[in-house]
């Protein structure tokens, strides 16, 4: 792989070489399909993604967790693969997959030797193409997604807490606010109807983007991605759905007893800035000082220090975003696991104590320059990753169209000032904009023998 | 508008895509091998080896400071203790408080951590390229001269007990918790944390002890990966930070005392469980046992992928649970085989069926052609994408080197896969995937799964802890 190196022409704080340019290449197919390709002859091995402009926060009333239920159909067949063929062709070719469902997005991958490329177009486009809705493919993914709820989320502890009553606390808009991961009921109530409309609307071509990246050579792949995708028929653009929050944030707070948790933990949220706004990338600092790395001030002063935390968690868009796919509506918010030697309200009051340190004071400009410099390394750490550049690409162009900014949004984040770090601080941190939910310990259900 | 107006020219695409045939899956060349960068390898005349791999790709450096001291090394009475050293070392050292290396790593774009397995304890960093000189600097200061200052080493403990706890409502932890209890009997692969009371034995003192045992030099591997300085110059740096480090002998590994795999079922009772997490399996053939790669194939139709016999059964097929599959542990002394789900209360008992018969037939029949050509190019792909960071490259010559495994293991890797006969992996089946002397751990709530387990033998039935 060959680097270029980024001109930084506006901050002497901005490394020469903040970090390694990724190769981008953007099309757009005549059916509307957006296409990235980047090429990268270092390994044998190639990443497609597929990324589809419709997420969870798209759902209707009374359909909680379908946009995740017909993530799970995309995988039961198509025209030309029959039930069970996605799976096996994919790994009977060396290669590994997954799809996931996000508020605002959903996406699928392959991972393959690099010279397997077409077999992981044939099988994106076949689905896109044709998918198989039947009712025989719906009942078993119902059952799939039942059991995978129960798994991940109802036998462990602070899950439940996390995925259903979180939303419905930092949200107002049911929109933004109700399960993603969907009730029973709802899955239930789902039928094929549902199933075929949502297929239709929501996964055409020009409702999504195709980014390839790994060794591939640039004039094959786009006559693959042409012969694959180039007849699949666009669709009408689907309406969005209206996410918007109340304009003045009130103050909210709520109890989960957790059957599942032995140690009491805390959430902490705060509605977040315009993503991309300057605020967006001084909050995503702010955080780094918080939080990130070893020398962090959570770290230092609240593990250490006061020796009250024993885990944390914080991210622009948690608990289903980072700040690489946070999008309005959106919070800042924190996971804080503590010792039970302590309230939750003291917990509470040490973390806006920390954040009170930074509104009244301010930050070092050696501390700043340390937080800088993890970021720096932690991008760079992460972009080796074929299916994680690819990701990347397709977050970019499918939340601001611009997958360019893989190369330049870095230098955003590395120029943010103390001082815009100490206005964000005091402009979204304040306790009148905060949502709470604490979750204790419940003691465990009666034993019956 | 726009869709309307290139209408005219999809037609035109539609008469050329019909040139590809999109009723079978197109063909394409075989999986590339994976090709292994050179090593080079010395070794300091106080018996450190040192092993330096370059690494263009990026500008980052991954190292991996290894001793043969995982937690099979621990005290008898103190289960845990490599763990906490491990985690301990980066606390604070003679001249650096935890505050001082925290700021120094992250101000040149480090991470530094310790962590043991269950056979060797390491040291894993990575840094910035830029950085490589000052990174050394830092690990040489943890690995000689940490020392364990007393209000750390108590804050640690704490934050372990919390954690175990934590730890103790997680349905996955109690059940591996009692599994590998019974499968390795009195050998200290049996315990998978500390215990509470173990933590309270451990103090500074101890903690010393344990690192001037086993972290020396002599016990130790060094492997650096990446964007290097100039060989003479990154062999420099090694002899400055690590010359001074004294060699001594180390005692040797506990025994290879492992207990006859037979067959128990324990139900780990836990009120409340919406579904039952199972575990079935038994000690089974390690790295460099001629069963190894028999074994590793057959597993993998088994129970390795989506296209695995129990993910296609018991998910697939019989919508039991979301997650079905087998896995191979792979430490040093032993290997252990183990199939797992997690199935919802009503279909314990058609589930452990569903698994046990797929253990069986392993054993009854040989696998098909068609099978074994998938499976073989499965593992072949996922081990070359498995390859592609610097972090797992580099976890990876670490492996080769701290678990006496052949130089060649990685770039043979797949060639020994690709040899493996259909009767070679009915004859390891017999030997390790045939149920009748497993163990058998069932996590759930008792009242509501007791009774379905009864068919499968004599139920022991435990509170969880």
């Amino acid at each position: 792989m060959k680097f270029a190196l980024i001109d930084s022409d506006h901050s002497s704080a901005i490394p020469q070489a903040a970090q390694p340019v990724i190769p981008i290449e953007k099309y757009t197919l005549n059916n509307g399909m957006r296409v990235i390709l980047s090429r990268d002859n270092a390994v044998p091995v190639v990443a497609i993604y597929m990324i589809y402009d419709v997420g969870a926060r798209a759902e209707e009333k009374g359909r909680t967790g379908f946009a995740h239920l017909f993530e799970h159909m995309m995988f039961e067949g198509s025209a030309n693969v029959p039930k069970g063929m996605h799976f096996k062709t994919v790994e009977s070719n060396g290669g590994t997959l997954n799809g996931s469902t996000h508020p605002d997005y959903t996406d699928y991958f392959e991972v393959l030797p690099s010279n397997k490329l077409a077999v992981g177009l044939w099988l994106e486009s076949d689905r896109m193409r044709s998918l198989s809705i039947t009712k025989e493919n719906l009942d078993n993914q119902k059952e799939a997604v039942k059991q995978e709820r129960r798994l991940s989320f109802d036998n462990r502890p602070y899950q439940t807490a996390i995925v259903d009553r979180w939303p419905e606390l930092a949200f107002q808009n049911w929109q933004n606010s109700h399960s993603l991961i969907g009730s029973f009921e709802d899955l239930n109530a789902s039928s094929v109807e549902d199933v075929a409309k949502f297929f239709k609307t929501y996964y055409a071509p020009d409702n999504a983007a195709l980014v390839i990246v790994g060794d591939i050579q640039i004039p094959q792949a786009k006559k693959l991605i042409e012969d694959y995708f180039g007849d699949i028929p666009p669709q009408p653009k689907p309406a969005k759905p209206d996410l918007s929050e109340p304009a003045t944030p009130t103050p909210r707070s709520d109890v989960y007893h957790d059957p599942h948790a032995r140690v009491p933990a805390v959430l902490i949220g705060f509605p977040g800035p315009v993503r991309r706004s300057p605020d967006y990338y001084a909050l995503a600092m702010l955080d780094i000082l918080f939080t990130g790395g070893p020398s962090s001030r959570f770290q230092l002063n609240l593990v250490k220090g006061k020796e009250s935390l024993i885990q944390y968690q914080a991210e622009m868009g948690w608990p289903f975003c980072s700040s690489t796919d946070y999008k309005n509506p959106g919070d800042y918010a924190m996971f804080l696991l503590f010792k039970p030697s302590f309230t939750p309200q003291q917990i509470v009051d040490q973390a806006q104590e920390e954040i009170e340190k930074i509104q009244k004071d301010g930050v070092d400009a050696k501390e700043l320059e340390r937080a800088r410099t993890l970021l720096r390394s932690e991008r760079i750490t992460a972009l080796q990753s074929s299916l994680h550049r690819a990701e990347l690409l397709g977050k970019y162009e499918i939340l601001d169209g611009v997958p360019e900014l893989i190369n330049t949004d870095l230098e955003k984040f590395l120029a943010v000032t103390p001082a815009e770090i100490q206005a964000v601080a005091k402009k979204y941190l304040t306790p009148e904009r905060r949502t709470v939910l604490q979750i204790l310990p419940a003691p465990p259900p009666k034993e019956n023998h | 508008m726009r869709i309307a107006a290139f209408l005219p020219l999809l037609a035109g695409i539609t008469l050329m895509a019909q040139t590809i045939d999109r009723t079978k899956p197109p063909e394409t060349p075989p999986i590339p091998a994976f090709k292994m960068p050179p090593v080079h390898e010395s070794k300091l005349p106080n018996g450190l080896s040192v092993f330096l791999v370059e690494d263009a790709r990026f500008p980052l450096v991954s190292v991996r400071l290894s001793f043969q001291a995982g937690s099979k090394f621990d005290p008898k009475d103190m289960p845990g203790l490599a763990g906490m050293v491990a985690s301990l070392l980066t606390q604070g050292t003679k001249t650096r408080s935890f505050r001082d290396l925290a700021e120094e790593l992250t101000s040149i774009g480090a991470s530094l951590d310790g962590h043991a397995s269950p056979d060797v304890f390491t040291l894993s960093g990575s840094v910035l390229s830029e950085n490589t000189a000052k990174l050394l600097e830092l690990l040489a200061d943890v690995a000689l001269n940490a020392n364990f200052p007393e209000d750390e080493v108590s804050l640690r403990k704490q934050n372990r007990k919390q954690a175990l706890l934590a730890q103790r409502s997680q349905p996955a932890f109690l059940a591996n918790e009692k599994y590998d209890a019974l499968v390795f009997g009195g050998h200290p692969y049996s315990y998978i944390a500390p215990t509470m009371e173990s933590l309270d034995r451990m103090d500074q003192k101890s903690m010393i002890q344990f690192r001037d045992t086993y972290l020396v030099p002599n016990n130790a591997v060094l492997l650096l990966v990446g964007q290097l300085p100039p060989r003479a110059e990154t062999l420099k740096l090694v002899r400055d930070h690590f010359a001074s480090w004294k060699e001594k002998p180390v005692p040797a590994a506990p025994a290879k005392n492992f207990p006859e795999s037979k067959r128990q079922l324990v139900l780990v009772d836990r009120p409340g469980s919406v579904q039952a997490d199972i575990h079935i399996g038994r000690l089974a053939a390690t790295r460099t046992d001629p069963d190894y790669y028999p074994l590793l194939v057959g597993n993998a139709i088994l129970g390795g992928g989506a296209n695995s016999r129990l993910f296609l059964d018991v998910r697939e097929a019989k919508s039991f649970a979301y997650d079905a599959h087998s896995e191979l542990d792979r430490r040093k002394d032993a290997g252990v085989v183990t199939a797992v789900t997690q199935v919802r209360n009503e279909v314990v008992e058609p589930a452990m069926e569903a698994v046990l018969g797929n253990l069986s037939q392993m054993a009854q029949a040989p696998v098909t052609a068609e099978e074994l050509s998938d499976i073989k190019n499965y593992i072949s792909g996922s081990f070359l994408i498995s390859l592609e960071t610097q972090a797992s490259l580099t976890d990876q010559i670490d492996l080769v080197k701290t678990m006496g495994l052949p130089d060649d293991y990685l770039e043979m890797f797949t060639t020994r896969v690709r040899s493996v006969e259909p009767d070679q992996i009915q004859a390891a089946a017999r030997k390790y995937l045939a149920p009748e002397k497993d163990s058998i751990v069932v996590l759930g709530d008792a009242a509501q799964i007791e009774k379905s387990l009864e068919k499968f033998g004599p139920v022991q039935v435990e509170k969880a802890k």
